[in-house]
């Protein structure tokens, strides 16, 4: 059974999945790429999202005039380097930065003049924000409002998320927000029109903040596709916060329509501040600057000790039972999904991971690995000692707990009975398994299933057949 | 999750060496002038930046007689007002450039004509580029217990001046720090001869030595041999040496040597047999001074290539000639340094 490993070496480091921002980008046609690329600082943040290995043929063709042939290249990847080079390549060329071509390598020509200009500085384009007067009425405030503001605004939506079902009544995000929720399928109407949290709801629940972030902000780049709001300007304006600095003030006047438009959406998911809905100036939250960086897009989490968030509160022990030394409504109410919680005390909750809780965390769709992942991620520092990390014997059974739900397969298909000969069954059944649709058969009974795909041909091969008889 | 990565650049700012390198000779076709150099460098810099939102950069100026840190992203002074934010260029691009500039400035202005005899000091940098990875690494693996430390640190060390013998012994113990450190020392030889500690040290700690042959192009060359971290540098055909120069330098002279002898007991080096040892004080018996006198090869100067040439060793305690030209005998030396 996998075990979670964290100290991977450097190798299974560089191929780590791409993140969630790449395969939105690979979908959008060439020109919206392109356009994008027009601006230094998407430029910039695309780069950071990729590979290192990615990143570093950037590199090395960045500062070429002319084109290299293929061959020049490869030659600079050792033996064991060569399929996470083709990887690289194939990706770059999705992403339209290195045009795919089977004799010569070179950068987009507007990629490379964006990027050139981002490490070098200069030029007119403005694309890293245009700081903002200072406004002696409203100075711009300080990092620690800021993180408190971004934190309050996001632990709302999360805590209503998680507590939606429980009958609890927590503050409300605002329409926006909820109505995002719902288009994301993280929560659904139920009758009486009340919002339910759904099992992908929860599963979102149990990712990382920055996965969280960037999956909501990707249901808003699909929304404003619908919207009709300008696609490449929204993703330019989400790049270009990623690259601000924390803590400046920038203005709202150089900005487009859709980006003006999206100042207040953002402000909802707690990614800017603004003084109020009509001031000239914003500042970008943590949130919104650890965009296109790993570091914890959120602060230290509210009431509890420094560094909370990324160090981790969860102790798990061989029997079962689980000290989480946290007082975050969110936090609880999370572990709630799969704890049975015993005791509360002002700052350790004390609780076991029993059959009945898991069962339950199943039965909502969140599954095992998510599970075993969560509590890897949040474990306390002292649980880092442990080789390996969580105990075994809890993570096998967790996964047993899932296996035992899953004893029952369904799977939809037609059941093909009353062959008049067992001639024509067999001819008919070759001919299913030749097309590999055969899910289960009888021959004393002359029957078999197929599955739902191969049904149309199944079909029009019994009635060709039958024709020909006739 | 790729790691991020610390890089420490060190630079050699010796008056010297750079009016050398920028002035045209039958020797150096393609002169490159400090300026060029630095913008050079200031772009290799920001594509480290670049890299990665969590990458660090520490940058330390090599000047006569002293180093200074020019650069640091973990002491970054915000409230600066010379970094008025601008709308066209990344700002910590800008606060990097900047800070860069007006540090080497103020401590060039301040150079004396009496500065220019003075020897860079080359050590002093290394060293402080090495506490300050000790200090990083130590503080963020207490911070967070071992699940991020992995910051991946290496010093880049960017040469024009030529090797000091008299700094061998220092070079050698900041050599084996860094190996305690898993610090991977790269060397770039900008202008010169090739110098025989650096390879020593970039050999040492797995790093790459380049000498550039087209100064014009020292951006490739540092994006292509230095840019990329030692997380993924076993998938690239970084340059690596096909020839290092083992020599040492003697304790007695500090002399590069090529037959040095060395102590039995405390692996001290020395050019020429000594009755006792400067290091540990060990006597040596008279006799065995006399042939090894009388063994020694005519000439006294060093020549380059000589074929391996081990002395048995007689009795002991004795010192043993022995060819200086191994790893052994380095580390030997440098072991000895170390205390």
């Amino acid at each position: 059974m996998p075990s979670v490993n964290l100290n991977a070496d450097p190798i299974t480091d560089s191929e780590w999945s791409p993140h969630i921002l790449l395969a939105f980008l690979q979908s959008q046609s060439q020109t919206a790429l392109t356009r994008l690329y027009h601006k230094p600082s998407s430029c910039l943040s695309v780069f950071r999202l990729l590979r290192p290995l990615e990143r570093q043929l950037i590199m090395n063709l960045l500062w070429l005039e002319s084109t290299i042939p293929m061959s020049t290249m490869s030659a600079w990847v050792t033996q064991e380097g060569k399929k996470p080079y083709d990887d690289s390549l194939s990706t770059l060329a999705r992403l339209h930065i290195i045009p795919k071509s089977t004799t010569k390598l070179a950068l987009n020509a507007t990629f490379r003049t964006s990027l050139r200009q981002a490490i070098t500085g200069g030029g007119t384009t403005g694309s890293f924000g245009v700081p903002a007067e200072p406004d002696p009425q409203h100075p711009p405030p300080d990092i620690a409002t800021l993180d408190a503001y971004a934190l309050e605004r996001w632990e709302t939506i999360l805590h209503y998320m998680v507590s939606s079902g429980t009958g609890q009544h927590p503050t409300k995000p605002s329409q926006e927000v909820l109505f995002l929720l719902q288009r994301s399928g993280l929560m659904t109407k139920t009758r009486g029109g009340v919002l339910q949290i759904t099992s992908s709801g929860f599963q979102f629940l149990l990712h990382d903040p920055h996965a969280q972030l960037w999956e909501l902000l990707l249901q808003f780049l699909h929304m404003a596709e619908e919207r009709q709001m300008d696609l490449v300007e929204a993703l330019s304006f989400l790049l270009m916060l990623s690259t601000m600095e924390l803590g400046l003030a920038f203005a709202t006047e150089n900005l487009s329509p859709t980006q003006n438009a999206m100042l207040a959406d953002l402000r909802n998911y707690g990614l800017i501040w603004q003084y109020d809905a009509s001031a000239r100036q914003f500042s970008p939250t943590r949130l919104a600057t650890t965009l296109t960086s790993s570091s914890p897009p959120l602060p230290t989490s509210r009431n509890t000790g420094a560094g909370s968030h990324d160090q981790g509160f969860i102790v798990l022990e061989t029997n079962y039972r689980l000290y989480a030394y946290t007082d975050n409504p969110l936090q609880i109410a999370v572990l709630n999904l799969f704890v049975t919680l015993k005791a509360r005390f002002p700052n350790l909750v004390v609780g076991a991971i029993t059959r009945e809780s898991v069962k339950k965390a199943l039965a909502n769709g969140i599954t095992a690995d998510q599970i075993i992942s969560y509590l890897t991620t949040y474990a306390h520092p002292q649980m880092r000692k442990n080789k390996p990390l969580l105990p075994v014997t809890v993570q096998d059974q967790i996964r047993l707990w899932e296996l035992e739900k899953n004893r029952v397969k369904s799977q939809e298909g037609y059941l093909y009975t009353a062959f008049a000969s067992q001639q024509d069954y067999e001819y008919v059944l070759d001919y299913a398994k030749k097309l590999d649709v055969v899910l289960w058969e009888n021959p004393t009974k002359r029957c078999f299933f197929g599955s739902l795909d191969g049904h149309a041909n199944i079909r029009g091969f019994i009635e060709r057949r039958t024709a020909e008889k006739a | 999750m790729d790691a991020a990565s610390h890089l420490g650049v060190v630079v050699d700012l010796s008056p010297t060496h750079w009016y050398l390198s920028s002035t045209r000779t039958q020797h150096n076709a393609r002169p490159l002038s400090l300026k060029s150099f630095l913008s050079h460098l200031l772009v290799f810099l920001n594509s480290h930046i670049a890299c990665k939102d969590e990458n660090t950069l520490a940058v330390f100026g090599v000047l006569p007689g002293r180093s200074i840190m020019l650069y640091s992203s973990t002491s970054e002074s915000s409230g600066n007002p010379l970094d008025k934010a601008d709308a066209n260029t990344y700002r910590p691009f800008k606060v990097l450039d900047a800070t860069v500039m007006r540090t080497i400035a103020e401590h060039v202005e301040n150079l004396g004509p009496s500065d220019l005899e003075i020897p860079g000091e080359l050590v002093g940098a290394l060293t402080k580029s090495l506490c300050h990875i000790n200090r990083i690494t130590t503080t963020s693996s207490a911070h967070a217990n071992g699940q991020t430390a992995s910051i991946d640190p290496r010093i880049l060390i960017l040469s024009v001046s030529p090797d000091q013998s008299l700094s061998y012994i220092p070079i050698m113990n900041s050599i084996f720090s860094a190996q305690k450190l898993r610090v991977t020392i790269d060397v770039c030889k900008v202008y010169g001869s090739e110098s025989v500690f650096l390879q020593q040290a970039a050999h040492l700690t797995g790093g790459s030595y380049l000498h550039i042959d087209r100064a014009d192009a020292l951006l490739q060359y540092l994006t292509m041999s230095f840019l990329p971290p030692p997380g993924i540098r076993q998938l690239l055909s970084v340059p690596t040496q096909d020839k290092i120069d083992f020599r040492a330098a003697c304790f007695c002279h500090k002399r590069i040597v090529d037959i040095g002898f060395v102590c039995s007991v405390c692996l001290s080096i020395f050019c020429q047999p000594v009755p006792v040892c400067s290091t540990c004080r060990t006597k040596f018996p008279i006799k065995t001074l006399q042939r090894l006198n009388a063994a020694r090869p005519a000439v006294t100067t060093p020549t380059a290539a000589a074929t391996p040439y081990i002395r048995s060793p007689a009795s002991l305690p004795s010192s043993n000639a022995i060819k200086v030209g191994a790893v052994n005998g380095s580390q030997a030396a440098a072991r000895n340094g170390l205390r």
